[in-house]
């Protein structure tokens, strides 16, 4: 059964090879431009100081993250519906790369909140915690791939929680809002008015992000293919 | 037969199996009665503080034993080998993840309706028109929690892990339907005003809703022999 798809798979892993590489340059330069843009470009802010450049990564692998979640849920339900294993590969290593970008955002959100709202973990804010709470949800899908064995019955149970994680995004978030209105929020975001300069330097950072996850999510899907095309190649080795 | 006399039947040898033999339920019911007072043990029972984290002390008393009879629901049926035979049987997969979910849920109303009611007498808290309240947090929240629990349940039956497994999945998933359980029966309890309750059942409502249609589309990939 898996050989019919063998050729498909060997373009699918060409494909994404050839990607990666095209995309890593880019994610190298933006990367740098962006370190330039949020350390010299962009003005230090005036009340927070230069504690608050740390906010363009931030905000860089927050998007990201969320748009590694989403593309884990659009290819977990392309592989349900089609049964093609590059769909799964694809969405496990997106959720990869987004489970580090939400570590990422985690860290240094609370780097940057331990001097601005003087508290490491500021649970007053819905999105720190809608964030904690994806990341759980992220992590509970890697702990489950790891623990099945290989197989269909592993791709479609994976799929099965890339799907409802992801529509569960919305009620957590909701549920959230309010749950903190019920509490005195000191915290707003409004009172942040960003500079042009400072925009550039986000979008810049926003892309770099863009890049390097859609270089990562390339590598990482071509190893996992090119990992199974050698086993599978070894079975067939075998069955000779 | 229809649908629902399809679903019913299915639920019904679920629960006529426990009726008989009587093996989850205590023990489920035996596991909340001992987190209450595991609680009561650890946080001194006669001060104000207690008292207002007393709702949150509930749910958790709720939640986690919970998980048993959730594993337990598919697990025996692998164990014994009767999955096949549900499976082979001329139904919808969808009309099999509705009797495996209403066997659950009403397994897990009694153990909750119990456990409250341990609940409101160890803690203190006298019975009023309020109470009927909690009836209807305690009905909605159990009933997303064993939709989604159904689903992990079927995932992880045949698994050495499953025991771990199902809540690692599961209560990052409920995070909602905790936040507005906990939080509606403060309302309740404590006696404050209704200011959030009727938020926090839209909350359970939405939830409820999305996670029934939800695994009732995707259940066929999950119990599906390969």
């Amino acid at each position: 059964m898996w050989s019919k798809n063998l050729d498909s798979d060997r373009q699918a892993i060409r494909r994404y090879t050839a990607w990666a590489g095209r995309l890593l340059a880019p994610a190298y330069v933006l990367g740098a431009l962006a370190l330039y843009a949020a350390f010299l470009y962009a003005p230090t802010e005036r009340v927070m100081g230069d504690v608050q450049r740390i906010f363009y990564f931030h905000v860089g692998s927050a998007w990201n993250a969320f748009l590694a979640f989403l593309v884990v849920f659009l290819a977990s339900i392309a592989y349900l519906k089609t049964g093609r294993i590059k769909w799964d590969q694809l969405a496990v290593a997106s959720t990869e790369v987004g489970v580090v970008f939400t570590t990422i955002t985690l860290v240094t959100g609370s780097i940057w909140a331990k001097p601005i709202w003087f508290t490491w973990w500021p649970w007053g804010d819905p999105r720190v915690t809608t964030t904690l709470v994806l990341w759980l949800m992220y992590v509970s899908y890697l702990i489950l791939r790891s623990s099945l064995p290989e197989g269909d019955q592993k791709y479609k149970f994976c799929a099965v929680l890339g799907i409802v994680g992801f529509i569960n995004v919305p009620i957590v978030w909701m549920s959230i809002r309010w749950w903190r209105t019920h509490h005195p929020v000191v915290i707003t975001s409004s009172g942040m008015n960003l500079e042009a300069r400072m925009v550039h330097a986000l979008f810049i950072s926003v892309f770099a992000f863009a890049a390097l996850y859609a270089a990562l999510l390339c590598l990482r899907t071509s190893m996992r293919l090119q990992e199974r095309l050698t086993q599978e190649m070894e079975v067939e080795v075998m069955a000779k | 037969m229809g649908g629902l006399g399809l679903i019913w039947t299915l639920a019904e040898k679920d629960l006529r199996i426990e009726l008989r033999s009587r093996q989850a339920f205590f023990t489920t019911l035996f596991f909340s009665f001992l987190i209450l007072m595991v609680f009561n043990f650890a946080f001194d029972p006669a001060s104000p503080a207690t008292r207002k984290a007393a709702p949150g002390i509930l749910w958790v008393a709720l939640i986690f034993p919970g998980v048993i009879q959730l594993n337990r629901s598919f697990q025996s049926e692998r164990e014994e080998g009767t999955l096949l035979g549900v499976l082979l049987s001329p139904m919808d997969r969808g009309l099999i993840f509705f009797g495996k979910f209403l066997a659950n849920w009403i397994f897990l109303l009694v153990v909750d309706l119990l456990t409250l009611v341990i609940f409101m007498t160890v803690y203190n808290f006298p019975l009023s028109s309020a109470t009927l309240w909690m009836l209807l947090l305690i009905l909605l929240s159990s009933l997303g929690f064993s939709a989604v629990g159904t689903l992990f349940g079927a995932m992880v039956s045949n698994l050495r892990t499953r025991e771990v497994l199902l809540p690692i999945l599961l209560f990052p998933i409920v995070i909602p339907v905790i936040l507005a359980a906990v939080n509606g029966s403060t309302e309740v309890l404590l006696g404050e005003k209704f200011r959030f309750l009727f938020q926090w059942i839209k909350i359970l409502v939405a939830f409820d809703v999305i996670f029934l249609a939800a695994s009732y589309l995707v259940f066929e990939y999950v119990v599906e022999e390969s």
